[in-house]
């Protein structure tokens, strides 16, 4: 099907967010909680656009707003940018404390205001840590409390049961509000203390035992194989792709 | 009138609704019954039934024992009264006059509930049968002619019939969007996939609102009819009822009510030999406020946490488990079978051109009757609150009333003859919501009412979306710095364009109208904000730091009525001579104001 973003027309697969068109095509749209791995979840809103659409005319989420023929997006209006400096403008105001935060807050030209921020602060609750643990199957952390209170955390904030110690939520945290501690052979991470273990190769340590006992199980690799940091593992694919000529 | 058995002489109904049970309604219920079985009273057991009903509707008076057919209405009744109702009434009939309803206005004592100003005036269709029947018996329900709408649809109408009479009607969801009902059936019906749901909205989330609960409590087999109809109109084969987990007393009403309908083939397979094969099954909810919003409340259904969704694609085509799925609210599931029955035209003579029927208001706050009142949509609020309600109590003066739950807004006195339906409620910078009046007397601070709903809010957004959750807490955190003295005037502002990017970006219809409340003090009571902020001054003497109190020599009598009151024992004066307040020890909590019969006491 073909749609219209802001004054070009575009080719769309049934199923397709406005943003997946967007980001296909180059066009940029703003976002916080978006990552390809999951899909839209609407949550951060900074990615709304005006869609036109049987000639009425709507602010939406471009990354829940499913395409459909002949409609028209524009990505900036005015009220567009509106809404995502006072998206980002409150947003730094919770997360104040995030280089990320300040970093927009300064691009989006935030009037100063007499609102309170949290220095301290810098989780912007766009859960893509909870949905990265989810996709790991592990569902080690979600967001506890609503409202205001919303945030990330553990059942109960305790050490979680469940949590493998792999980091996948610090990695893709796009404000750096997870803390891991790596000290010696000791990962601490959501209160939860683990044994890395050193790399067969050059011996640093770089996983958690529970990890690779995860992984192993979940993909059916030998445990053996694992036991390799990210480096090591490439220069031993490489090692055993030398074997190889090139036709 | 209800139906009576030709053999009986007197039908006594005991409103045995949450708030009169909370009231003793249930002693009275069973003292009532006990003195009738009593052995020297067998002519009585004869000839009396007692029943107990839901909600009677003015839960100010209440319990209630209303006597037919000579419509004798008891108010206020303990189980101690009952022996002399029993005695004189039932027996010698006679009139208990101490017990009858006090016409304040007309200083007149009323006997029949319809003489009563608050019933006068109301149109009772969606609470038809509520407080008439007992809702634990079908036979109740059948012989105020219940499931004859169910019979009608099934058996003399085509799916597409019943959802073209519904279009026809015009009738609105009742739970706070207005959306058509009709529309949702029929794009539920035209979605092709298979299995498709119904689901009945009962998480009435609104504090201050129970009209919802008193249609689950009091008359569960209408909203069990509607339901059924629906399943016909778009082939469902599945209900849900979801309900808040606060409401055992509704629970245990559908429950039984369920049990009924399926015993008697109302529910289950072949209903009534129409092919049609339907189940309903009754959730209840964690009493979160949000999942009254319908995606949350999917959301909830399927094990999720009650979190919206965007719905670009509503829940009619894509909703419980990615179906199609109809979920109306209970008020509008009950207006369904009397729609079926006696047809849409009839409908729509009531109410106005763009809101067709009636509508059910929980009347509470600073109003003499308060209760739940049905009335034609088009109904002014002046005839609401001064009419029905008795207006404001204790000589005070009507300030505002706030409508549509915790996210409509506050409505002033030049307003009042506002008539109330969905678009102009919404002109009016409020909305309809469920159904919510909340009066407000002129001892109501609206930064304070503002301040207020938006800490309800702040704990009850879902937090998902960034303009709902950080916008509360923006929000919040001015007025209660305006609250407390310490407002600037750019906050107002500051306020405005906070609020307009929570209408315009929030995800769903809760962050949308989150910021009402603020919205519509800002609107019409501005000069309010502006004397917290400048005059650094509470005109209604609420905010603590921004009050001081005084009393007026002229008209104090020098009663003596503050002087106990006083927490700090702060108020100073001889009898019969006028009172002085000591603003050193004063501590501004009100009390005085609230006990002063002559409105001596003023805020500087």
């Amino acid at each position: 099907m073909k749609l219209i973003i802001d004054g070009k027309a575009f080719n769309a697969y049934p199923g397709d967010s406005i943003l997946d068109v967007a980001r296909r095509e180059g066009i940029a749209i703003p976002t916080l909680c978006y990552h390809e791995a999951f899909g839209g979840q609407g949550s951060c809103r900074l990615c709304m656009v005006e869609v036109t659409a049987g000639g009425r005319s709507r602010l939406v989420a471009s990354c829940t707003y499913p395409v459909s023929e002949g409609i028209e997006v524009k990505t900036s209006t005015p009220a567009v940018e509106k809404i995502r400096r006072n998206i980002i403008m409150v947003l730094y105001k919770r997360a104040s404390g995030s280089v990320l935060m300040q970093k927009l807050y300064r691009e989006y030209g935030c009037s100063e205001n007499s609102l309170g921020e949290k220095q301290e602060e810098r989780c912007i609750v766009c859960r893509l840590c909870v949905l990265a643990c989810e996709k790991m199957g592990t569902s080690a952390i979600s967001t506890v409390m609503r409202g205001i209170d919303k945030r990330v955390g553990t059942p109960y904030d305790q050490a979680a049961t469940a949590c493998i110690g792999c980091a996948a939520c610090a990695h893709i945290c796009p404000t750096g509000a997870i803390e891991v501690l790596d000290s010696g052979n000791i990962r601490t991470i959501w209160n939860k203390n683990f044994n890395l273990i050193n790399c067969e190769r050059c011996g640093q340590p770089f996983a958690t035992r529970e990890e690779i006992d995860y992984v192993s199980r979940r993909s059916g690799i030998e445990d053996a194989e694992l036991c390799f940091c990210e480096e090591c593992r490439r220069k031993k694919l490489v090692g055993k792709m030398q074997g190889f000529s090139p036709c | 009138m209800t139906t009576m058995n030709k053999s009986l002489i007197h039908l006594l109904l005991v409103c045995c609704g949450t708030g009169c049970v909370a009231n003793g309604a249930r002693e009275v219920y069973q003292a009532l019954k006990d003195n009738l079985t009593s052995d020297d009273k067998a002519v009585l057991a004869a000839t009396t039934s007692a029943r107990a009903t839901g909600c009677h509707g003015l839960c100010a008076q209440g319990p209630f024992v209303r006597i037919l057919p000579e419509d004798i209405t008891y108010c206020r009744v303990k189980a101690a009264d009952i022996p002399e109702i029993v005695e004189k009434t039932l027996k010698q009939g006679e009139v208990v006059k101490r017990l009858l309803f006090r016409d304040r206005q007309k200083k007149a004592l009323v006997q029949g509930q319809n003489d009563i100003p608050f019933y006068r005036r109301q149109t009772r269709v969606a609470l038809r049968n509520v407080g008439l029947i007992d809702p634990s018996s079908l036979q109740d329900y059948l012989e105020r002619g219940g499931y004859r709408a169910l019979e009608k649809s099934l058996l003399d109408m085509r799916p597409e019939q019943v959802i073209e009479e519904i279009i026809k009607s015009g009738l609105r969801g009742r739970g706070g969007g207005g959306f058509p009902a009709g529309l949702k059936w029929k794009a539920c019906a035209a979605t092709p996939a298979q299995p498709r749901y119904i689901i009945c909205n009962g998480d009435e989330g609104d504090p201050g609102a129970f009209m919802d609960e008193s249609i689950m409590e009091g008359d569960p087999h209408s909203v069990l009819e509607g339901m059924i109809i629906a399943a016909y109109a778009v082939g469902a084969s599945t209900g849900f009822i979801y309900v808040r987990d606060e409401y055992a007393q509704s629970v245990a009403s559908l429950q039984k009510a369920i049990e009924e309908a399926e015993n008697h083939g109302f529910l289950g397979e072949n209903i009534l030999g129409s092919g049609l094969d339907f189940d309903i099954e009754i959730v209840r909810g964690g009493g979160a406020f949000v999942c009254g919003e319908e995606t949350a409340l999917i959301a909830s259904i399927e094990g999720h946490v009650g979190e919206p969704w965007d719905k670009y694609v509503f829940p009619s085509e894509k909703g419980l488990w990615g179906q199609p799925t109809i979920i109306n609210n209970v008020e509008t599931w009950a207006n369904i079978p009397v729609i079926m029955e006696r047809g849409a035209s009839w409908f729509t003579s009531l109410g106005t051109e763009g809101s067709k029927g009636t509508k059910v208001f929980s009347l509470v706050g600073k109003v003499a009757n308060t209760g739940l009142v049905e009335v034609p949509m088009g109904t002014t609020l002046r005839e609401i609150i001064f009419d029905i309600g008795g207006g404001v109590p204790q000589g005070r003066k009507f300030k505002a009333v706030q409508t549509g739950g915790p996210s409509g807004g506050c409505i002033p006195a030049e307003l009042l003859d506002l008539k109330l339906d969905f678009d102009s409620l919404s002109q009016a910078g409020s909305m309809m919501g469920s159904g919510g009046l909340i009066v407000m007397d002129d001892r109501t601070c609206m930064v304070e009412v503002a301040r207020y709903y938006l800490s309800f809010l702040a704990g009850e957004s879902c937090g998902k979306c960034v303009p709902c959750r950080e916008g509360i807490k923006c929000l919040l955190e001015i007025l209660t710095r305006i609250c407390h003295g310490q407002g600037e005037i750019e906050d107002l502002e500051l306020m405005e364009d906070i609020a307009e990017t929570m209408q315009q970006a929030s995800l769903c219809a809760l962050g949308r109208t989150a910021s009402n409340p603020v919205l519509s003090t800002l609107r019409y009571f501005r000069e309010e904000y502006l004397e917290h902020i400048e005059g650094q001054r509470c005109p209604a003497g609420i905010c603590r730091e921004l009050s001081e109190f005084w009393i007026d020599p002229a008209i104090c009598t020098g009663c003596g009525l503050c002087l106990p009151r006083c927490p700090v024992e702060g108020i100073k004066g001889e009898k019969k001579q006028a009172h002085r307040i000591e603003s050193d020890k004063c501590i501004r909590c009100g009390e005085c104001i609230d006990s002063c019969s002559f409105q001596a006491i003023k805020v500087k």
